[in-house]
């Protein structure tokens, strides 16, 4: 942790012409105060569907209880309260919802190298009973609900594991 | 069960893009003043409790800051708990005071909330620390933002009901324009609908006057039994007493995508209206409240809220708001304070916030201009993240 303090002094004036109980404390000074932190985050229980990307494949996980299947996976069925089982999806599905972005959040350093604006949907994808949300790489006029999508993979180094893959529009004609 | 808490006195600073003179600490205190003030009580020494209500540490840049306000005004020994359920924080502090008179653990209690939301962070790294409220394995990482999820949901609302930008864009007209009768409201505007289907696209259907607001500011509510309000509080003897009548909570998936196939609406809040409703014996909502505070975060959102809080059926909300049944004129007045578009939302004192201003309208003493003729009975509607947390809490004027 860094620590680095700059200060500025500031005279506040109160708003309300009644008497002011604070005259006394109306000189302020404000600092700048920065924090930076690294974090050791483990992905724990959901780390495989991290490691399948690398290698070109979606993975979900599914409940033998209830026979649900999520995407993002789930390593504990909230029903049924029972470990799940890894399960291989084709990554072919249609589009649920969407929403065009036009600020970025700037989360890690492949969200900050997107170009504003971009589509961020939820995808029914094909043997999942979830949503699954990401980036869809398409012309924001090309998002509609319905929209055939393929999952894709990414090529090169990415900050965060869960931009090895994103979406694609899908000719529904052609085999995934 | 004894008789529900009674709402003893409260408290607020006013709401503001950035307190910059002013620490979370200095807020607190102030607004704590404000509410001995309206108590007639000259200390807090008779209070039993205290329940801090805030949301980030982050923004705060203090952990443990429940013991730090607590210390601030005077409270210590007497017992503390902070209270955290994001956006709800303030609501559900109520509720956990609500529980702890009704149990007997004490009969008074202090429920007193703080944040500094405005201007402290840049927007960027307040984006960054808002977005580890969404899911910060999978849905942050991603590059989406809360705008952007509540987009998505709206925009599924769209496509399953027919409801149109302008319906929540007479939302965002409307609670700015009730906030110009607040004198504590951030940010009253009068604008047109044109002007919010013309404002900058943030996460589209969502514009930038469809938003609500970030704020600083603090509130506090001394809820007690009805018998330790009349010992102790020269103010509440003056007033009709308004009842803390009923509490509902329920809670929904963090991830929308989760909850497929019904992602048009807030399951968690159906659930938090279905128990507060059964604990107020109320059937038909819609003519049983009077006054209504309702979460909108975006303007959609208030459509969403009036159909799982009942109002009107799911699919309705757009056309009912349009036609103005949530307006002051309308038979159901909502966000009369001007709501968190208009008053603004400081996250841990924003559901205080919101009850106070039901407290106001049952007692009467709100700005005649927004002031509910004969409201009697009203509801405070206040959820976490999209909805991940959802409390109903629910007033009665019982004179
Ligand atoms: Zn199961």
């Amino acid at each position: 942790m860094t620590q680095r303090v700059s200060s500025q002094l500031e005279i506040f004036q109160q708003d309300a012409a009644a008497p002011d109980p604070w005259a006394a404390f109306r000189q302020v000074e404000r600092i700048t105060v920065e924090l930076t932190q690294r974090y050791k985050y483990s992905l724990g229980k959901v780390s495989r569907f991290f490691l399948e990307l690398e290698r070109g494949r979606f993975f979900a996980t599914t409940c033998g209880g209830c026979g649900k299947t999520f995407a993002p996976p789930r390593p504990l069925c909230p029903r049924c309260l029972q470990p799940t089982k890894w399960r291989q999806l084709p990554g072919t599905g249609m589009v649920e919802t969407w929403s065009t972005l036009h600020f970025s959040p700037g989360s890690n350093a492949d969200v900050r190298a997107l170009t504003p604006p971009y589509v961020f949907a939820y995808v029914l994808l094909d043997g999942a009973d979830t949503l699954f949300p990401h980036l869809l790489k398409a012309p924001p006029a090309q998002a509609r609900r319905g929209l055939p999508v393929q999952v894709a993979y990414s090529e090169g180094a990415v900050s965060h594991p869960i931009h090895l893959m994103y979406f694609l529009p899908r000719d529904p004609k052609e085999e995934p | 069960m004894r008789a529900a808490p009674v709402i003893a006195a409260v408290g607020a600073t006013p709401v503001k893009a950035e307190h910059a003179a002013s620490s979370s600490r200095d807020l607190m205190a102030e607004a704590v003043l404000a509410c001995l003030a309206d108590a007639g009580l000259a200390d807090l020494s008779a209070v039993e409790q205290g329940i801090t209500s805030y949301e980030s540490d982050h923004f705060n840049l203090q952990m443990t800051l429940g013991a730090v306000l607590h210390d601030t005004i005077g409270m210590i020994p007497k017992p503390n708990m902070r209270i955290e359920g994001g956006g709800a924080t303030g609501a559900l502090a109520l509720r956990a005071a609500w529980a702890q008179i009704q149990s007997g653990l004490c009969a008074s209690a202090l429920v007193y909330g703080v944040e500094k939301n405005g201007r402290g962070l840049s927007s960027r790294s307040a984006n960054q620390l808002f977005a580890l409220s969404a899911d910060a394995e999978w849905e942050m990482m991603i590059g989406g933002t809360y705008t952007g999820f509540y987009a998505a949901m709206m925009r599924a609302h769209m496509a399953a009901y027919g409801t149109r930008e302008t319906d929540f864009a007479h939302v965002a007209v409307r609670n700015r324009h009730n906030a110009s009768y607040n004198p504590l409201a951030q940010k009253p505007m009068q604008i047109t609908i044109d002007d919010v289907l013309g404002s900058m696209p943030i996460a589209e259907p969502y514009k930038l006057l469809d938003c609500s607001l970030l704020s600083d500011g603090a509130a506090c509510i001394l809820l007690a039994t009805e018998d330790w309000a009349r010992a102790h509080c020269p103010r509440f003897r003056q007033r009709p007493p308004v009842y803390f009548a009923a509490t509902g909570c329920g809670s929904d998936t963090m991830r929308l995508g989760d909850r497929y196939p019904h992602i048009s609406n807030f399951r968690a809040k159906r659930e938090a209206a279905r128990q507060a409703y059964a604990m107020a014996g109320i059937r038909e909502p819609r003519r049983e409240i009077d006054v209504a505070e309702l979460y909108d975060s975006y303007s959609g959102v208030e459509i969403q809220a009036v159909e799982d809080l009942g109002f009107v059926a799911e699919g309705q909300g757009g056309a009912a708001v349009s036609a103005g049944a949530f307006d002051l004129s309308g038979d159901l007045p909502v966000n009369t304070s001007g709501g968190l578009m208009g008053r603004g939302a400081p996250v841990g004192a924003t559901g205080i916030l919101q009850a106070i201003e039901i407290a106001q309208q049952l007692w009467g003493e709100a700005d005649p201009r927004r002031q509910v003729a004969g409201a009697r009975r009203g509801l405070t509607d206040t959820h976490a993240g999209i909805a991940s947390i959802s409390v109903v809490n629910i007033f009665e004027r019982g004179d």
